[in-house]
């Protein structure tokens, strides 16, 4: 609520003080909160941009470029419900039987966080890091 | 200057008549020659493999007809499920021509039983005889891919997934000759292909 309310008033604000010459301390801050959101965005980004490439190289084979998938064969990923614990699991153990998935043993934590980062920013519409030490949580926790 | 016309409108001829010419296809292989002088091209054998009804498909079954074969197998992480999205298009586009066919082979037979194979067509939404999924004697497969198809299909436990074939697309003649050998996992490959099969079509 705070950071909505800060993100669509402060530049207004900023504007009116500038204007006035009054309040510098209000600036200060402005500047403080900005440069940090930043920070957090290009780490978003970074991720973000590792994992197209990781989704491009171990994924997008089967589950296509727009993550549709092919017929029932390989599933849309699209509107996938599963929990990102869940997917860590999913991507790093793959599935056996019905439904087969690949294992990817060879990519780690780091990996999988940058691709879930990736793949919610895509599908899920969520512009947030799924951050490392989850993943290694969630893989210690696997079924 | 009677001469020069004379020369030029034969230029033109020539030109014009080369141009008319259809757009023929290659015969792949290694050609031989028979004791009458005649080329004999490379061939396909016969081969006896279940396919996904498991019914047994032999050349029998593509006689007369033109046929797309590719190597593949159904757990494969790597190139196959671009083939098989290649695949579809020739599918979809010849759905309804029954002289034409699509054959896959199985390289991993030990597991891709007739049951996982019908699961996997019917997942595709593909059905035989238009499009056979095909097991069978492992040696017999490798040895049709190696020899006959000239691809590589093989056992290799460094590969992902566990085997290593080549993700052609061969197009093969109402006589079992191969007539031409194209990368399934481009697009703009499988154009050229669509368009051979149009000309092939045509020695029908």
């Amino acid at each position: 609520m705070v950071n909505d309310f800060l993100i669509h008033h402060l530049p207004l604000t900023i504007y009116h003080k500038i204007q006035n010459m009054k309040n510098l301390a209000l600036l200060i801050f402005a500047s403080f909160f900005f440069s940090c959101t930043s920070k957090e965005e290009i780490t978003q980004q970074q991720y973000s941009v590792e994992g197209m490439a990781l989704y491009q190289t171990h994924c997008e084979n089967c589950h296509q470029a727009d993550g549709a998938g092919l017929r029932d064969l390989y599933p849309s990923i699209q509107k996938s419900t599963l929990s990102p614990a869940a997917l860590s699991c999913l991507i790093r153990n793959g599935k056996k039987g019905k439904g087969f998935m690949p294992a990817n043993t060879k990519l780690q934590a780091l990996d999988i966080a940058e691709l879930i980062t990736y793949m919610r920013e895509k599908w899920g519409n969520q512009k947030r890091i799924y951050p490392t030490d989850s993943v290694q949580i969630a893989l210690k926790n696997c079924r | 200057m009677r001469q020069k016309l004379i020369i030029l409108s034969l230029l033109i001829a020539a030109v014009t008549l080369s141009c008319s010419q259809e757009k023929k296809l290659p015969f792949l292989g290694p050609k031989s020659v028979n004791l009458k002088g005649d080329t004999v091209y490379h061939q396909i054998p016969s081969f006896h493999f279940l396919n996904q009804d498991s019914v047994f498909v032999t050349q029998k079954d593509l006689e007369g007809k033109i046929y797309v074969a590719d190597f593949f197998f159904t757990t494969c992480p790597t190139i196959c499920p671009k083939m098989k999205t290649q695949m579809l298009r020739i599918y979809e586009r010849y759905k309804d021509r029954d002289e034409v066919r699509i054959v896959s082979h199985s390289i991993d037979p030990d597991f891709d039983n007739t049951s996982v194979l019908k699961d996997y067509a019917a997942r595709l939404h593909v059905e035989a005889p238009k499009w056979n999924f095909l097991t069978g004697d492992k040696a017999a497969i490798y040895t049709l891919g190696q020899k006959s198809y000239m691809v590589s299909a093989q056992q290799d436990p460094n590969e992902a997934g566990g085997f290593v074939h080549s993700g052609a697309f061969i197009l093969v003649d109402k006589n079992r000759h191969v007539r031409g050998i194209y990368d399934g996992t481009v697009e703009a490959e499988v154009n050229h292909l669509l368009e051979d099969m149009e000309i092939l079509l045509k020695e029908l």
